[in-house]
């Protein structure tokens, strides 16, 4: 009896072919071979999914130390909770579920340790009206990098500035571009909480960042 | 009807991504309403400066201290649960003292109540060697209780009835008939016959205990003074303590 080494031999159909293959690289696929003690598959998951948790991360706390400490954690969780894993969901909704969770958990803690923050010194704790810490310069600059640069860290401090319930779905609607009912499932909330909000928050980033608009 | 519109056109325009385009009812309402127009520039702006703030990357070595991470978190398991342990073992505390805590009380409530008469009564040392004390005297409580009527106020209040026991050998029972009615001389009585003076209802009578369990009684006859006549308008011409 021959042994098949290759998908080749199987005789499928190209198409077939192509979409085995790719699903053994699937994400549900490499988390499946992590359960099963597979490290390089592990390692493909946490290479597809470093950058964009530890940005996502950052842009929730504003901390790029605090976000790859966060995104770790997020893997470390992942990889002990394999065998718990269930595929209701997609993979991705999975991870930004955990790293929101943390985000928001650290957020919090920030809040408890009343932790000073230079860009969140003049942020009001009642919610309220923040005031710009950094408000812009009149003068012409003279490097259109140099406008792209502080246009972008005003925009960054005044996203750090939003309430955590407008914060995440901003980010992960403006800045990742995921779909609402994506969001909707990442926050456990409905599609229509998570309109309303990013709505919300576009609402408040418009009033703090009038000087650039 | 006008703001309607425009409330449902921005909301629209709000929900799509900035590279869709909008229905064409939207894009007709934009070239009238400059209002709306003016929104949708700014909004389209501001997303465009939220969305160029681009994807952060992670440094070179996380992978590297991702991996440190998981080999140590593997090998310290034990020290990972230690605060889980250590919270369960407090709640353990927590729940033996508080069931200790119950059993006192649920002693202290249901301790019978002779225990707490005995401590109101004398201590009494237990038979063994003591020094010569006189002998009280006592009266044998079951004739007490004849003697003295069930619902005589008399009776002591905290007299309870106890059987007679060795325990109860020492026990001291007293009566006070001050406020008992004297008897009274009939009038008539007196100036036809003569009536007898009688210092108490029945014999005296002193049980007296060694302490070696050996009782004896000591009965005191009824003391008579004898009689007296009383005399019609009395006798004013007897000399002084002569009736």
């Amino acid at each position: 009896m021959n042994t098949l080494t290759t998908i080749d031999e199987l005789g499928f159909a190209p198409a077939l072919q192509e979409e085995l293959l790719e699903d053994t690289t699937s994400d549900h696929a490499l988390l499946e071979a992590t359960r099963t003690g597979d490290q390089d598959a592990f390692a493909e998951l946490v290479s597809r999914y470093r950058n964009q948790i530890t940005s996502y991360i950052y842009r929730m706390t504003n901390d790029y130390d605090g976000a790859v400490d966060l995104a770790q954690e997020t893997f470390v969780r992942v990889y002990r909770a394999a065998d718990r894993y269930q595929r209701s969901y997609a993979f991705s909704t999975y991870i930004y579920r955990i790293a929101t969770n943390l985000a928001i958990s650290e957020l919090r803690k920030r809040k408890r340790r009343k932790l000073v923050s230079l860009t969140g010194f003049f942020q009001p704790t009642d919610g309220g009206e923040a005031k710009e810490l950094n408000p812009p310069d009149g003068r012409p600059l003279q490097d259109s990098e140099l406008v792209d640069t502080e246009r972008r860290n005003a925009v960054q401090r005044a996203i750090s500035t939003l309430p955590e319930k407008y914060r995440a779905p901003l980010i992960l609607r403006d800045v990742d571009g995921r779909s609402y009912d994506e969001i909707a499932k990442i926050l456990e909330t409905s599609e229509g909480t998570v309109k309303s909000r990013i709505s919300r928050a576009r609402g408040f980033l418009r009033e703090k960042m009038r000087a650039y608009l | 009807m006008r703001k309607n519109s425009c409330e449902v056109i921005r909301r629209e325009l709000d929900e799509l991504m900035l590279d869709d385009t909008c229905s064409s009812a939207a894009m007709e309402h934009l070239r009238e309403c400059a209002a709306c127009s003016e929104f949708h520039d700014k909004q389209t702006k501001l997303r465009q400066m939220v969305g160029g703030l681009g994807t952060v990357a992670a440094p070179p070595d996380f992978d590297f201290r991702l991996r440190a991470r998981l080999a140590g978190e593997s090998n310290g398991a034990s020290i990972r649960y230690w605060p889980l342990a250590r919270r369960g073992l407090a709640v353990a505390a927590a729940l033996i003292v508080l069931a200790f805590g119950v059993v006192v009380i649920r002693n202290v409530m249901n301790r019978p109540p002779e225990t707490i008469a005995v401590k109101d009564q004398p201590v009494v040392p237990q038979p063994g060697p003591k020094p010569v004390e006189s002998p009280k005297p006592t009266v044998n409580p079951q004739e007490f209780a004849a003697a003295v009527p069930a619902n005589s106020p008399q009776r002591i209040k905290n007299e309870r009835p106890v059987p007679a026991t060795a325990k109860n050998r020492h026990t001291v029972v007293t009566a006070d008939f001050s406020s008992e009615r004297a008897d009274s001389i009939n009038g008539s009585l007196a100036a036809s016959t003569a009536f007898p003076i009688d210092a108490s209802l029945q014999s005296l009578k002193v049980s007296l205990d060694d302490g070696r369990g050996n009782a004896r009684t000591i009965s005191v006859p009824t003391i008579t003074f004898g009689s007296q006549r009383m005399l019609q308008g009395g006798n004013q011409f007897a000399a002084k303590g002569v009736w």
